[in-house]
Formats: C-alpha cells, sequence, structure tokens
C-alpha cells in the first residue's frame, strides 16, 4: 500500500496535477454555484478538454471539480437559498437564515471548514477502503460483475426518493434502451440505427450527458425566469458577507458534528444509488436529534450545527462514492457514472483491475482528493466574495455561454455536426421528462452501466453453456441479486408495513 | 386522472412499445437464432420491463396529493403564456424562447462547417443574447466576439486542436 502512496504521490503532485486540482476546484466552484447546474453538468463541460490530457490528470481534474462543484452548490444554497446541487439542499436550511441575520461570511468559512474536515477524514477511510475492497473483488466473475451491476441499477432507483422509486426504475431502463443502439459487439448486428451512418457506433456517453444535464438545465432555467424577488436576492448576497472568523466556542461546537457526519458520510456515499443528497439529509436529521430539545429548536433558524452537518456529509460522501467506482468500476451515482464514463473512453476499464494495471490513475485520484480539499479551503475561501459575483451576471449571457460550451464540447470530439442535432433532439426529450417530475440521472446510470452489464451477461452465459443457472448457482451471485431485490423491494413495502403498524396501534388504543 | 406521472408513464409505454416494435428490424443469422443469448435478448427484455414497469406507474394509485397536481398544472399552464415583466418591462414568453433557442442550435450545427468557427459561433451567441432579452449591441457582439476569439486561441494555440475559422468557401 505504501508502494501505492508514494506512485500516487508522486503522479498527483507533479506540478501540471496540482494545477489540474486547482482549476477543477475553481472551475467546479463557478459552475457549481449557478443555480440548477450540477457536479454532473461540471463534470460534462469539463470532459473534452481531459481529452488532452493522461487519464491520471483527467481524472484528477474531474475529481477537483466534483467537489469543487459540490462547494459553489454550497454557497449558491447559503447566499441566495438557491441550491446549486441537490446534495447541498440541506445547507440551505441554515445558512440561508444564518446568512439573512448578516453572518454570511461565517456560514460560508463553517461550509468550508466543514467540507475540509468531511472531505479529508472521509479520503483517509478511502485510502484503507479502497485497497481492501479492490483486493476481494479481484475474485469476482462476469457473472458477480453482473449482479453488481444490477443492484447499483436497482440501487439508484431505490434510493430515489418516496414515490419516484417506480420513475427511477423507469429511467434507468430508458438509459439501458439507449445503450442497445449502435452495433452489437458479439455479433456485429445493428441495433436501431435506422440505417444512419451517424449511429453505427452508438450514442456517445458525452453527447447523452451534455444534453440531457448541461444543455437541459441551462433550458429549463429558460422556462422559469428569475422573479424580481430573486433579482433582489442575489443584489443582496453580493453586498456584504461579513466576518469569515469563527469563535472557540463555536468550533468547540462544530467540532463533534463534524467527526460523526464525516463517518456517516463516508459510509452512506460508498452504497450504490446513495450519495452527497441521502448523506446530507441524513446527516441533518441525526444532528438534530442528537442535539437536545434546546438545540435542536434553533435547527432551522440559522444552527451551526445544522449547517456543518449537511456540509460534512455531502462531501465525505463524495469521497465514498469512488469506492464502488475505483474498487467494482461500479458508478454509485450519476457524478461518478460519468466519470467512468469518461475512463472508459480513455480506454482504461476500471474495477479491481485498474488497481493492479493502473496504480498511478488508482493512487493519484484518492491522493488528489486531500490536495483538493487544501486547495478549496486555501484557495477558494478566500476568493468567494469574488466568485460569488458569478451570480450576479446576467442570465442572458451565461444560457448561450452554456449552451455553446455544451454543444462544442461534444462537437470537438467527433467533429460531427449530426450530433449537434441530436443533442438537441435529446436535450427537447430531457427538458420533457424533468418537467414530468421524471429523475434524469438514473437514466445516464443505465446507460453507462448497459453496456457492460450486456457484455457481462453475454459472457456468464458462455462460460455457463447457455445456462441460465448461475444466477442461482453460484453463492456470490445470488447474495449480491438477493440484496438487489431487497434494496428495490424495501421503499415500496415500508410504507406499507408502517401503515399496518399504526392501523394496529389505533385499534388497540381503541381497544384498551 | 391524468396526473404527470401518468403522463410520463404514458410517454414512456409508447417508446417501449415502439422500441419493442423495432427489435424485429435486428438482424439475425440462421445458427444466431437457436443461441441462448443474441442481438435480440437484451432489447427484448428491456422493452418488456419498460411496458410492465410503464403499466404500474399508469395503472397505480396516483402517489401525489390534488394540492401537488394543481401547482404542477399551474407551473404547466403558466409555460402557454408570457411571465410577468421583468426589469426592462418586457413580457417574456419562456417556451417561445426555448423553441427559439432550440432552432438556434440546430440553425448552428448547420452552418458551423458551412460559415466557419467564428462567424456561427458569433452568430449563434449574439442570436442567444437576443432572445433571451438582451438588446444593447456592444454587448451582443462584444461578448459574443470576445468569448469566439478567446476560445478559438485556446484550443488552437494552447490545447492544439484545429478549428476551421473560415467560411468553407474563403478556403477555410
Amino acid at each position: 500500500m505504501l508502494d501505492g502512496i508514494l506512485v500516487g504521490l508522486s503522479t498527483a503532485a507533479s506540478p501540471l496535477n496540482i494545477l489540474m486540482v486547482a482549476v477543477g476546484c475553481f472551475a467546479g466552484t463557478f459552475i457549481g454555484m449557478l443555480p440548477g447546474l450540477g457536479p454532473i453538468s461540471a463534470i460534462a463541460l469539463m470532459i473534452p478538454i481531459t481529452y488532452g490530457f493522461d487519464p491520471a490528470t483527467g481524472l484528477i481534474l474531474m475529481a477537483g471539480v466534483y467537489y469543487g462543484a459540490i462547494f459553489g452548490g454550497s454557497t449558491s444554497s447559503i447566499l441566495i437559498n438557491a441550491p446549486g446541487v441537490a446534495g447541498t439542499v440541506a445547507t440551505a436550511f441554515d445558512g440561508y437564515p444564518l446568512a439573512k441575520q448578516g453572518h454570511a461570511g461565517k456560514a460560508l468559512a463553517i461550509a468550508a471548514y466543514s467540507s475540509f474536515s468531511g472531505g479529508t477524514i472521509a479520503a483517509i477511510f478511502l485510502l484503507i477502503a479502497a485497497p481492501s475492497l479492490a483486493v476481494v473483488s479481484l475474485a469476482f466473475q462476469s457473472t458477480d460483475y453482473f449482479a453488481l451491476m444490477v443492484l447499483g441499477l436497482t440501487a439508484v432507483a431505490a434510493f430515489a426518493g418516496r414515490g419516484k422509486v417506480l420513475k427511477a426504475l423507469l429511467m434507468t431502463v430508458l438509459g439501458l434502451m439507449l445503450s442497445t443502439i449502435g452495433t452489437d459487439e458479439t455479433q456485429g448486428m445493428q441495433r436501431f440505427t435506422f440505417g444512419m451512418l451517424d449511429l453505427i457506433d452508438g450514442i456517445s456517453f458525452l453527447l447523452l450527458a451534455m444534453a440531457t444535464f448541461a444543455l437541459s438545465e441551462a433550458l429549463m432555467s429558460v422556462l422559469k425566469p428569475k422573479t424580481a424577488a430573486d433579482i433582489q436576492r442575489e443584489k443582496e448576497a453580493n453586498a456584504n458577507l461579513g466576518s469569515m472568523k469563527l469563535s472557540r466556542a463555536e468550533v468547540r461546537d462544530i467540532a463533534p458534528v463534524v467527526g460523526r457526519s464525516s463517518i456517516l458520510g463516508f459510509f452512506v456515499g460508498v452504497l450504490p444509488g446513495a450519495g452527497a443528497t441521502i448523506a446530507s439529509f441524513l446527516a441533518y436529521g441525526m444532528e438534530q436529534r442528537l442535539a437536545g430539545p434546546e438545540k435542536g429548536k434553533e435547527f432551522g433558524k440559522g444552527s451551526i450545527r445544522g449547517l456543518a452537518a449537511p456540509e460534512t456529509a455531502n462531501n465525505a460522501a463524495c469521497s465514498g462514492s469512488f469506492v464502488p467506482l475505483l474498487t467494482l468500476g461500479i458508478p454509485g451515482s450519476g457524478t461518478t457514472a460519468i466519470m467512468l464514463g469518461a475512463l472508459i473512453s480513455y480506454g482504461i476499464q476500471p474495477g479491481p483491475r485498474l488497481f493492479v494495471e493502473n496504480p498511478e490513475v488508482f493512487w493519484s485520484v484518492i491522493i488528489s482528493m486531500y490536495l483538493g480539499n487544501v486547495i478549496l479551503l486555501v484557495l477558494n475561501l478566500p476568493l468567494i466574495p469574488y466568485i460569488a459575483r458569478v451570480l450576479a451576471l446576467p442570465h442572458t449571457v451565461l444560457v448561450p455561454m452554456i449552451l455553446f460550451f455544451s454543444l462544442i464540447g461534444v462537437y470537438f470530439v467527433s467533429f460531427n455536426t449530426f450530433d449537434i442535432q441530436l443533442m438537441v433532439i435529446f436535450a427537447v426529450a430531457a427538458v420533457v421528462l424533468r418537467l414530468l417530475d421524471m429523475p434524469m440521472a438514473p437514466m445516464l446510470l443505465g446507460f453507462i452501466l448497459g453496456g457492460m452489464m450486456e457484455e457481462n451477461l453475454r459472457r456468464a452465459l458462455i462460460i455457463n453453456n447457455d445456462s441460465w443457472a448461475f444466477l442461482w448457482e453460484r453463492p456470490l451471485t445470488l447474495s449480491i441479486l438477493v440484496i438487489a431485490a431487497l434494496v428495490l423491494v424495501a421503499p415500496m413495502v415500508s410504507p406499507l408495513i408502517g401503515r399496518s403498524l399504526a392501523g394496529r396501534r389505533e385499534d388497540a388504543g381503541e381497544g384498551g | 386522472m391524468l396526473t404527470r406521472d401518468r403522463l410520463g408513464a404514458f410517454l414512456m409505454l409508447v417508446f417501449s412499445i415502439g422500441y419493442g416494435v423495432m427489435i424485429f428490424d435486428i438482424p439475425l443469422l440462421p445458427f444466431q437464432a437457436n443461441q441462448a443469448f443474441t442481438a435480440r435478448t437484451m432489447p427484448q427484455a428491456l422493452s418488456l420491463l419498460g411496458i410492465a414497469l410503464s403499466l404500474v406507474l399508469l395503472l397505480r394509485p396516483a402517489s401525489t396529493g390534488a394540492d401537488e397536481e394543481a401547482t404542477w398544472r399551474r407551473a404547466m399552464r403558466q409555460l402557454l403564456r408570457p411571465a410577468p415583466a421583468g426589469e426592462d418591462g418586457r413580457r417574456p414568453h419562456p417556451l417561445l424562447r426555448v423553441g427559439l433557442l432550440c432552432l438556434l442550435m440546430v440553425v448552428y450545427g448547420l452552418t458551423v462547417r458551412l460559415f466557419g468557427f467564428l462567424l456561427s459561433t458569433t452568430f449563434f451567441l449574439a442570436g442567444g443574447m437576443f432572445v433571451l432579452g438582451e438588446r444593447r449591441l456592444w454587448i451582443l457582439l462584444g461578448v459574443s466576439i470576445a468569448i469566439v476569439v478567446f476560445f478559438w486561441v485556446l484550443m488552437t494555440q494552447f490545447l492544439g486542436v484545429y478549428i476551421a475559422p473560415l467560411p468553407q468557401f474563403l478556403g477555410r
């Protein structure tokens, strides 16, 4: 492990990679701060640039963008109550009230220190957990991989939120369907190409990600124009941030919160499907309960504990979500899915072999997380008052710029104008689906995992002489599939159980 | 009642059926027809899964409350009408703006080779700003030209990506 750390350190500490972490954090903060644009869009917008670099540098840049986008989302949550990212919605609960009380600077500082602590503690866990899991996962076969992908996809749907499980599943299926467009790799047959040469290679993941996230999010922001109140809030946010200093008592108050939320955030992040959003809400809820009745009442009104908990947890979850990506090659979230897609296009197959075949990629990403967290704290925090001015950029300039960068990002990879037309079609479809409240991240995850899933299933069948019995005969495969079924059924069954228990309690109450 | 969930499910049902019908167009060689896994297997499974899930979502009791649905319907109706007047006194029509932006993107795709990167991108950016309500000429042209030139220099001089700057008829 020490050798690996040294390899990672020498790669991550090269001047170019340090520059990339800094650029990534800065660009991520900038993009994440724009309401509506999340880390998926931020990373998608950076991918065309990363094609010029080696895989380790590209991934380091994307990882930097990821933390930066989460941090930027927190800033817009605190300053204007408009989370740029779902993972920072809970940050606004106490961050915005603090800003309204004139403590915007303090709230931003707490967010930065908590993010730094959460990210750093989780990176230590990652340093221990990832190599151990990578060694274990070397024993995995294609049957297990197929089962793991099923688990990943069902988990994303299961964690989609109340009432959204079915919709998320449907969107996953849609992503899987889109992944079948193009030439079938084993038999060489064209599928759903309508005889068009442009579709023979299938749809590029970058095109789909840009169209369904960056483009459609920009178009959605046009559909929901800013109100006069929004504009006023943005003007006020830039007026005066106040002091960024924390007192010793405040640091003592949030220290245990940061410790607990880091652990919770990391482990929630490791679970496929759960991510920064769930981690931040869980941490917020946990701290509210632990705070006791007196302090608990302050939550939602500008409590520094209520701000520190989700901020720590969401950054810790970001680091945690790299565990399944780096060790199993299975992304746990839409954001890591897009990184997986980028890695595959570099010619690198993430998974247990990554640890053996590309140790510099594996370790440098982990080491770059420390650098990223330091840069966020040292560079971004003092620059926040200036970066926050991005919020005042007029929409009339910003939206065409986002559209341009999205279109050109895809065009510069293929130099095929058909891709631009295809992007418009996908963006319009994504806007319609967003208006119908259909979640887009499961679709992207399904699309990226679709090809691998089919390939592993086909390989498993060939190994097992065209018999499907491997699904129940191999214990590891069966266990993973059972977990997938439980994960999927749990959110559907738990409300029914809750209702029946409540009914029984009522009956008992009436009877007694 | 046609809720937004059911509308989404209906669209997905139509898509899944269309996808399922098109599976028959996937060619199979005679010896492949009896294999356990062919180029059609995965699409068939996905089509069935899509149809089943859409039907469940379509036929299950509505999960959203009447209030939530009413709010959503109001928001959708609002998209068809002009928005309240902004700082400039204009009443933008969001759906029309999105439609025009999409049209601009399509035109950009058709003209980026014909008119070259510099000209077509400047037109696209200025057009996009105009559609979104910007009327000051110095911003329309100044910002567009600045972005285009900066990006072109960055890509060609620093990242080594060749982009034809001039229109085709000028010999690129």
